[in-house]
């Protein structure tokens, strides 16, 4: 599957601007969707679940316009799990996926099968039969991702999936979704760069609702190549001298002083080298254009 | 499904105030002859159809659940209503049974015009008329203002209307609560029928909007 997104607006009513003429293709295999807090990745994707209609612009599905005649066959085709879901409290496990399976439209057999599956995927099988109020937030993502892929969606939408979950957690959510992957599309939105250097290979970085980037990893790696810099200081004032000339990604107490990470075009006039890079030192980059 | 509706629309703390609403009820409202006993009972039980309703499906958005129930087929989404509709209702008629003889404790007598089986059986059929009407009314309201309070507050409003006088002389015997103003010494008057089949009639209308309001509102 293929989504075409062509001069895609969305102003609110209050004037607000969340996404503002882009363009996107999202090919087959995990997308990553990057950026700050309130830089429009939730209304982007609202917009692509069909929730949120657009202001303006196109957005193409296969062949398949986004439009209000097709919504229904769209829908069929998506699963998403939002950046907040609170499903039913008093339901178990099992019953809550078996609920929402039943109002998908998907038939009872089928629905328990995957159930079953998916369960034993997600590690919840033993867990099947707990009240959801008492599963820990980890619990409760991997729920929401069995959700989104009862009606094997072709087009998986995940919205910051890992946010305020213990690293060992992030990654099982993180494995889970390459292994979902398969034979889909999945957009896979975040402001953990770590989640998408462990899981893209294609992403896009948005800020204040345009792209900044839109390519590949290793592209966006190769942009910062050469722009980032690591040079030690004695003391936090020289570090906050620093601080107003350059744009410092990171700052780290060490024993010879501080260690900074500096962003800059130019080698800064100190001893400096070149570390390894990382996506994060790549975001950072290319957010501080 | 049923099951699990049950288990989505009634949770404990609902049937708790439910319940409470009903025995301090029949605490503060004072009754000297059985035939008071359901005027006293049906515009009340009204407020408590409005405030356990509202939330019938507006319950999805509060739980942030909307997003993804909103690429749900629109006719599942209006069977889920309905199943949750039914739900209530059956619960809310049961426990308004049920709250009839919670009154007896204040020993009302019969005046003897009516039979006790005329009495209750006809306090059944006005009372469910209530219920279905201002249950269903809340919750279009709520699934059209996209908001469990505005549908409250509006109900409540048509509520102060319609109980008092204002109700009473405009609209007589068609109003919903005709009912409660029926004459008790007039052996056999059952005009409040009217009122009571205006009100189921207003509730079909209603129901048969669901899936209208529900694909304008998500």
């Amino acid at each position: 599957m293929n989504i075409k997104i062509k001069d895609l607006t969305v102003t609110f009513k209050n004037g607000v601007t969340a996404v503002n003429h882009v363009d996107l293709e999202i090919p087959h295999g995990i997308y990553g969707l990057l950026g700050e807090n309130g830089a429009g990745k939730t209304t982007l994707m609202r917009v692509l679940t069909t929730t949120q209609k657009p202001t303006g612009g196109t957005v193409i599905m296969d062949q398949m316009m986004y439009e209000e005649s097709n919504y229904g066959n769209i829908q069929k085709k998506i699963g998403y799990l939002p950046q907040e879901l609170n499903l039913y409290p008093n339901l178990s496990v099992r019953e809550c996926l078996e609920y929402l399976g039943d109002l998908s439209g998907v038939p009872k057999k089928e629905c328990r099968e995957r159930i079953d599956f998916y369960l034993e995927k997600t590690s919840l099988w033993e867990h099947r039969k707990k009240k959801i109020r008492q599963l820990s937030g980890g619990m409760k993502r991997r729920l929401g991702l069995i959700q989104a892929l009862l009606n094997e969606p072709e087009f998986l939408i995940i919205d910051e999936p890992t946010t305020g979950l213990d690293p060992e957690e992030r990654i099982r959510i993180r494995n889970l979704l390459v292994d979902f992957s398969e034979n889909r599309t999945v957009l896979f939105s975040t402001h953990v760069v770590e989640d998408l250097a462990a899981t893209c290979n294609r992403l896009a970085v948005m800020r204040k609702g345009s792209f900044l980037y839109t390519g590949t990893v290793n592209e966006l790696m190769n942009m910062a190549k050469g722009h980032i810099w690591v040079c030690a200081v004695k003391d936090d004032r020289e570090a906050r001298e620093l601080e107003g000339q350059y744009h410092i990604s990171s700052k780290q107490f060490v024993e010879e002083g501080m260690r900074l990470k500096i962003i800059s075009e130019k080698k800064p006039p100190l001893p400096c080298s070149q570390p390894e890079l990382t996506l994060e030192d790549a975001y950072m980059y290319v957010m501080s254009r | 499904m049923m099951k699990r509706e049950l288990k989505i629309c009634l949770p404990v703390y609902k049937i708790v105030y439910s319940v409470c609403y009903l025995v301090i009820l029949s605490v503060i409202q004072g009754v000297a002859y059985m035939d008071e006993i359901g005027g006293a009972l049906d515009a009340n039980i009204a407020l408590l159809a409005v405030v356990f309703c509202a939330e019938t499906y507006v319950m999805e958005r509060s739980g942030k659940r909307n997003e993804i129930i909103g690429l749900y087929p629109r006719k599942r989404k209006a069977r889920m209503v309905f199943r949750r509709m039914a739900v209530q209702t059956v619960y809310l008629c049961l426990l308004s049974y049920a709250g009839y003889f919670f009154f007896f404790w204040q020993r009302p007598l019969n005046l003897g015009i009516h039979s006790f089986w005329f009495l209750f059986g006809t306090y059944v059929a006005a009372v469910t008329a209530t219920i279905l009407f201002w249950g269903t009314l809340s919750m279009t309201l709520s699934n059209l203002f996209q908001n469990q309070w505005a549908g409250i507050g509006l109900s409540v409003v048509l509520w102060l209307v319609v109980v008092y006088s204002l109700g009473k002389e405009i609209l007589g015997k068609f109003g919903i609560f005709a009912y409660v103003y029926r004459s008790l010494t007039e052996p056999g008057d059952v005009s409040w029928l009217w009122g009571k089949g205006l009100g189921i009639l207003l509730t079909l209308v209603m129901a048969g909007l669901v899936p209208y309001i529900l694909k304008k509102r998500g």
